[in-house]
């Protein structure tokens, strides 16, 4: 991929993963196992801006978290809280508006 | 203990510094590499985790992505950061020059103050300003943008334009300018060569009567030449060159010479005796009037340099 559209997946990412891990948490995760989840699913999500995301949605109050010590290795699990489950709501109708509009300009398109 | 694993996020907690969060923040970093190494690797050893830390990403980039603060000044404060620095340094440039012609020290509290210099200390005086007039203008900027509030700066236009328009109208009109500033200059000069002053009371030159005594006549005579002649170099290039650097200077050497005209004393610079005696407070207005008048012109020029500076400091912006 050339680097122009690297710069724009960087870009169409930030909007999508916000979406992705707000419909992936209504069950707890941990860090890692949503990595996978994500992967499995054929897509690709850098670690490093993983970790930061969830801190971000955390902070303004769309995700909670807590430690998980009952293992050797301490593990942090996140999950959506009310006001995620909102805000993931509003993102979705955005995001199908977003894809109608694209749909119907490429159908015209098609038909030139 | 892993030691790359310790030494990876003490690097992170390096470029964390002063967040409060920056042990958690560790703490989620070291679970997940360890997770990671063991769910990929089997068990976590050194060379294991050497990869998942490259696959991690540099350290300073994994903590950039935690730092997602307000910036130090705003994207739309930027270019101001330029023109209010250019604005403010052009008033020191011109202080300073004025500082060096009259040997005075300048207050414009609090802001500009420039001691009394002779021109070599100017030469290291002014690198010190312009660092200065940036570090204030940045700070300013800084607590604005701190500060979140919705603040609408004034933007000074000055009719200053980047690139000046050539049009053939103005060519035609510096050309005449030009023909006319060297026969000015060259006429001044014939007759400073021929008679030591270019001011006459009369138009005979046979028995002519100069205004001013001979040294505050060849004093006069040699500055008003040099302005005539800096402005006709001035002019031819601006001809073929549109540089901003070409007016800066014109007027910097212009200010200069106005500054030398002050350091010859009117009041006993006449030469002409007055068929009726002045009152000594008429004498005295006159002196006033012609050192006012002066400082008007050095104004007016300063201006002009001040435009030229922050057209040459907007050039560079825009480059």
């Amino acid at each position: 991929m050339d680097p122009e559209t690297s710069h724009f997946e960087t870009e169409m990412n930030r909007g999508f993963l916000h979406i992705l891990v707000l419909a992936m948490l209504e069950k707890d995760m941990y860090g890692y196992s949503m990595v996978r989840t994500i992967r499995d699913l054929g897509y690709e999500v850098e670690e490093n801006t993983l970790y930061p995301l969830l801190r971000r949605l955390e902070k303004n109050g769309w995700v909670k978290s807590k430690w998980d010590v009952s293992e050797d290795r301490p593990r942090k699990f996140y999950g959506i809280t009310a006001a995620g489950r909102g805000l993931r709501t509003e993102l979705l109708s955005i995001w199908k508006k977003q894809d109608q509009i694209l749909k119907h300009i490429l159908e015209e398109i098609s038909h030139v | 203990m892993f030691e790359k694993l310790e030494t990876y996020l003490e690097e992170i907690s390096h470029f964390l510094s002063g967040r409060k969060e920056r042990e958690e923040i560790l703490s989620e970093i070291r679970s997940h590499i360890l997770e990671k190494t063991e769910q990929e690797f089997g068990e976590a050893t050194e060379a294991s985790l050497d990869k998942v830390i490259a696959a991690y990403g540099p350290a300073r980039r994994v903590a950039e992505k935690y730092l997602d603060g307000r910036p130090i000044i705003a994207p739309a404060f930027k270019r101001y950061l330029f023109r209010y620095t250019a604005l403010l340094f052009a008033f020191h440039f011109v202080f300073t020059v004025a500082a060096v012609v009259f040997k005075k020290s300048f207050l414009m509290f609090p802001l500009v103050y420039v001691p009394s210099m002779g021109p070599f200390e100017a030469l290291f005086y002014l690198p010190t300003a312009f660092l200065f007039d940036l570090g204030t203008v940045t700070l300013v900027l800084y607590l604005i943008t701190q500060s979140k509030k919705h603040v609408k700066l004034p933007w000074p236009r000055f009719s200053v334009d980047i690139d000046e328009v050539k049009t053939s109208g103005r060519t035609i009109g510096r050309t005449i300018g030009l023909v006319a500033m060297t026969a000015l200059t060259g006429t001044a000069l014939y007759f400073y060569i021929r008679y030591q002053t270019i001011f006459f009371v009369n138009l005979d030159f046979a028995q002519h009567r100069p205004i001013f005594t001979p040294e505050a006549g060849q004093w006069y005579s040699l500055i008003l030449i040099g302005l005539w002649a800096l402005s006709a170099i001035s002019l031819a290039f601006k001809l073929v060159m549109s540089s901003p650097w070409v007016d800066a200077v014109e007027k910097a050497l212009s200010l200069v010479l106005l500054g030398l005209a002050f350091r010859q004393p009117f009041d006993t610079a006449l030469a002409v005796h007055l068929p009726v005696h002045l009152p000594e407070g008429l004498v005295r207005w006159i002196n006033i009037s012609f050192t006012f008048t002066l400082l008007v012109i050095c104004i007016f020029v300063a201006v002009d340099l001040i435009k030229a500076l922050v057209r040459i400091g907007r050039r560079r912006l825009a480059k």
